[in-house]
């Protein structure tokens, strides 16, 4: 089974999510399941970091467009933080997830 | 036979012609050649119904010593069948038969009651008298043989001499017996801990050699190679201290137990921390020297900690071999160690490393260092079964093994040797971490550029993806993935047998836009009799687009 690792950290009224392992068709559905989980109605902003992810492919950006469109309903701002040159940022540019949520190179 | 009339003559002297006669006949009954046929159940029954009749007793009972418990354990009656079968034990030093035991010596009760034995079950079964003498090997108790009457009796000093040599003989056939019982699990344990075959991974050569002691079974050498879940590959090579069914009874839990830490994840230098702390909880008596290399997925580089073990030897290819440089911490089972240390080295392409026991390179003839520095010697880089019978050759040569010997060697074969890879896996969910595992380390071993493995990873998985979601029904299939070199590129073609179905819900059908944007050229085949995807991506930098 692919293993992927979901951490959540919340303060004031951000949540930071940090996605690390992998994700593919395999484990897609729980890992979409365990971000849910994580984000209440309460927070005005999502972080979603990706930088130790080792791989993903599109099974993993549709849960970016997921998340991005219900977090879009709920007015809660979405930013990813991926590193310029990985793999994952190629795939999230080509997907043109640009327009959904602003792309950040490293952690605050 | 005569003998049991010259048992019932009243009134024998003990000093005359016919007493020595009547003493060797009693004596030939129970060293009979015959016995020596029977197996040793049988040959535990026969001697204790030919004491009873010897010795005109009713009972007669062998307890034979549990060394992990110290409890005389009721292993063969007559008379009193019950003893086995109600398991009864005795510990040392308690009661009758244990009394027996600690002393060493032959004891005598002419009336039983509760102050000379341990439990009522003499008296419930009405024995009066009783005369136990110990069985004894090289003067070590092994377990107590006894017989008891139901009238009063005065047990005379030549039934105590008679007792004894039926007791040696029991002696001699209980030990044999449990030396072939331990010694036959002990084999089959080892047989079938040691991986008969050993993994079969891409980019790697493997080969192992294991060679018991020739002066009695096994020890608790032992290697094991396995993958982790995260692509890491895990090299072990222990020993455990001891010989025999308890040291690869200990082999077989520390296999397991390690190989279940490795899951959890960490470096070598935790795994080995956390399988000493379960040792020293769960097998206080227990002592191993254990080395745990772990291989990155890419098998570029190595992690390796050291608890006691010695230090693997690396062969490069056209250099002499030498001995890694790990630094060695306390073996696994010894409290109060230190903080144990994780050395990472890196592996070229071509690199042997060669994993052993110090049954190799320690021997009575030859120094430690004699035998590491002939091991070096014995070692290049080149192929594993080679390697290893040539240092069989060297080390072991026609000598007798005086102590177990295990080897296991490892190659990293070089880019020019790779063959193809191929794959056929179910066309499941779960085989895409497999596909992925197997293709980066075949793409690592050709020496890809970086944005060759992370393009080629995500178009041979969106190709596959696509096979494991829309080529079958619910019969499911099969996924075949085959990567060659056409230099200067790879070429991917993931291929299945059923017929694509038409993208189903959302945001799906990206998966073709991430293939055709990582590879060089895509080439898709819908036919009747499956689907074809064919990949070339350039093997070195740079990338397309």
């Amino acid at each position: 089974m692919t293993d992927a690792r979901v951490e959540v950290s919340a303060e004031n009224r951000s949540v930071r999510i940090s996605l690390s392992g992998e994700i593919d068709l395999a484990n897609a559905a729980a890992v979409e399941d365990e971000i849910r989980e994580a984000v209440s109605n309460q927070p005005v902003i999502v972080s979603l970091d990706l930088t130790d992810l080792n791989y993903m492919d599109s099974a993993g950006v549709r849960i970016l467009f997921t998340l991005a469109s219900r977090l879009q309903a709920l007015r809660i701002t979405l930013e990813l933080i991926v590193p310029p040159g990985s793999s994952t940022r190629r795939l999230i540019e080509l997907s043109g997830f640009e327009s959904l949520a602003a792309l950040k190179p490293a952690r605050p | 036979m005569g003998y049991a009339l010259l048992v019932s003559t009243p009134g024998e002297p003990s000093d005359t012609p016919a007493a020595d006669d009547y003493r060797l006949r009693r004596i030939e009954s129970v060293t009979d050649a015959a016995l020596a046929h029977l197996d040793v159940e049988d040959l535990l029954g026969e001697l204790l119904d030919r004491v009873r009749e010897l010795l005109e007793v009713e009972t007669a009972t062998v307890l034979l010593l549990d060394s992990s418990c110290q409890q005389l354990v009721a292993t063969a009656a007559r008379g009193i069948e019950a003893v086995v079968r109600q398991g009864i034990r005795i510990p040392m030093g308690k009661g009758f038969a244990g009394r027996v035991a600690a002393e060493k010596g032959p004891v005598i009760i002419e009336q039983v009651d509760h102050t000379n034995v341990l439990y009522p079950f003499f008296r419930e079964h009405g024995i009066c008298s009783l005369l136990g003498v110990p069985l004894l090997i090289s003067g070590t108790v092994i377990g107590v043989l006894h017989v008891g009457t139901l009238a009063p009796r005065r047990f005379t000093d030549d039934d105590v001499s008679l007792l004894q040599i039926v007791a040696d003989r029991v002696a001699f056939a209980a030990q044999s017996r449990r030396a072939e019982v331990d010694r036959a699990a002990a084999v089959v344990l080892q047989r079938s801990l040691l991986p008969a075959r050993l993994p079969v991974v891409p980019g790697l050569e493997m080969a192992a050699r294991y060679v018991p002691a020739e002066n009695g079974g096994v020890s608790g050498d032992w290697y094991d190679v396995f993958t982790l879940p995260s692509g890491w590959l895990c090299v072990v090579i222990g020993d455990v201290v001891g010989r025999g069914l308890v040291a690869a009874d200990v082999m077989g839990r520390l296999r397991s137990v390690l190989r279940g830490y490795a899951l959890l994840g960490g470096d070598p230098a935790e795994v080995l921390g956390r399988l000493d702390q379960q040792v020293q909880h769960f097998d206080p008596e227990a002592m191993a020297t254990v080395l745990l290399a772990m291989f990155e997925p890419s098998f570029g580089r190595l992690h390796l900690s050291s608890a006691g073990h010695p230090p693997p030897v690396l062969a490069l290819p056209g250099q002499p071999a030498v001995l890694l440089d790990v630094p060695s911490d306390h073996p696994v089972g010894v409290p109060g160690g230190l903080r144990r240390r994780a050395t990472t080295i890196n592996v070229p392409p071509g690199a042997l490393l060669c994993f052993y026991t110090d049954g190799l390179v320690e021997s009575r003839n030859t120094s430690l260092n004699v035998g590491l520095d002939r091991l070096c010697g014995s070692v290049v880089a080149g192929p594993v079964d080679s390697v290893c019978a040539e240092i069989m050759a060297r080390l072991v040569g026609d000598d007798p093994a005086g102590d177990d010997v295990a080897i296991l060697v490892l190659r990293l074969q070089d880019s020019g040797e790779i063959g193809p890879l191929d794959l056929v896996v179910p066309a499941l969910p779960w085989s895409l971490r497999d596909i992925r595992f197997a293709v980066r380390r075949w793409l690592s071993a050709v020496g890809a550029a970086p944005r060759t493995v992370a393009d080629l990873l995500v178009a041979v998985g969106e190709a596959s993806t696509n096979a494991v979601e829309h080529a079958y029904g619910p019969g499911g299939g099969t996924v075949s993935v085959h990567l060659e070199l056409q230099m200067p590129d790879v070429l991917a073609t993931v291929r299945d047998t059923g017929r694509w179905r038409p993208p189903r819900g959302e945001n799906r059908g990206r998966g073709t836009t991430f293939m055709r944007n990582c590879s060089d050229d895509l080439r898709i085949d819908h036919g009747p009799t499956g689907t074809n995807v064919v990949i070339r991506r350039r093997l070195g930098e740079e990338a397309p687009r």
